[in-house]
């Protein structure tokens, strides 16, 4: 596949996303994410011109890359979460819910990073999957914080299981780099980054540029409303379980004490 | 749309769906914690 992207064939092809997500409380945040999903599916549908390469297909460039950079975004905020929570002068539960949500929104984006991959690659490429450095790192990279995902669900005390989870991001959080550079360390059907080659040069113009540009901002506030929204979520359950622990303690020691009594 | 914007609405219906979908989860889940009183309830004894 060429690297630039351009209705005319001077710059070449690439994907975004239609809005309309409903959202669980209307605010602000929620209805500026619901409008700049909705442009940037109008503009990614409509009003950027077909590549000169790729024809039409070139479209889910626009919620390909987005989805790929909030894949980075969200393990990077993990990553970021986890050292706070490790470090002892920053240390909050807050920062291990953060990174938990974060991780959790990251793997939605990559398991749709790698499924609008393969819808492109097929007319492009031919193939729905090859197992390309780029590809396969990706997927890596989904299974690393699926594992993670996992491990935050075992039983055990805050502390201990944000000490593991934090340590496990860490380790996890070593492949993005690999995914990132995978396409210049190694020979690879996929095409170089658009935007953020090695060379800095942006190969792709015009309405193109400004496409690609509003979907990664759209889906940019999309991934700060569902964070928020997660971690929020994240925090009423972990308090609804410190106080059923609470009130289990209180009842054992109710009924201990009238058997005292008794 | 070409021969291949069959594509192109799969990949965007797959996006819009998956994210109506965990938006929608996220929803139900928000909702229910407040009904069972998370954040609000003081523990007892």
């Amino acid at each position: 596949m060429t690297s630039t992207y351009s209705p005319d064939g001077s710059a070449h092809s690439g994907g975004a996303r239609p809005g309309a997500a409903r959202v669980p409380r209307w605010s602000v945040l929620g209805a500026a994410t619901v409008l700049a999903l909705g442009v940037q599916a109008v503009l990614a549908l409509w009003v950027a011109p077909a590549d000169a390469n790729q024809g039409d297909a070139q479209r889910l460039m626009y919620i390909h890359v987005p989805a790929a950079w909030l894949a980075y975004l969200a393990f990077t905020v993990t990553a970021v979460a986890s050292v706070l929570w490790l470090w002892p002068r920053t240390r909050s539960v807050k920062w291990d819910l953060v990174a938990g949500a974060s991780a959790e929104v990251g793997v939605v984006f990559t398991a749709l990073t790698l499924a609008l991959g393969s819808l492109w690659g097929r007319p492009v490429w031919g193939t729905w999957w090859e197992w390309d450095a780029r590809l396969t790192t990706t997927a890596v990279l989904l299974f690393l914080y699926l594992g993670y995902l996992a491990l935050r669900r075992t039983g055990d005390s805050p502390d201990e299981r944000g000490r593991r989870c934090a340590i496990a991001a860490l380790i996890a959080f070593a492949d993005v780099p690999v995914v990132h550079f995978s396409v210049t360390w190694w020979e690879t059907l996929h095409q170089e980054a658009t935007v953020f080659n090695p060379k800095l040069e942006t190969n792709i113009t015009g309405t193109m540029a400004w496409t690609l540009l509003w979907s990664v901002v759209a889906f940019t506030i999309l991934y700060v409303y569902l964070v928020r929204s997660r971690t929020q979520l994240a925090e009423m359950q972990e308090g609804l379980e410190e106080r059923e622990l609470a009130n289990a303690i209180a009842e054992r020691i109710e009924t201990g004490e009238s058997a005292v009594t008794v | 749309m070409d021969d291949n914007g069959g594509y192109v609405i799969a990949g965007f219906a797959l996006t819009g769906g998956v994210l109506a979908a965990y938006v929608a989860w996220l929803g139900v889940r928000l909702r229910r914690a407040r009904r069972s009183g998370a954040g609000t309830e003081q523990p007892r004894g």
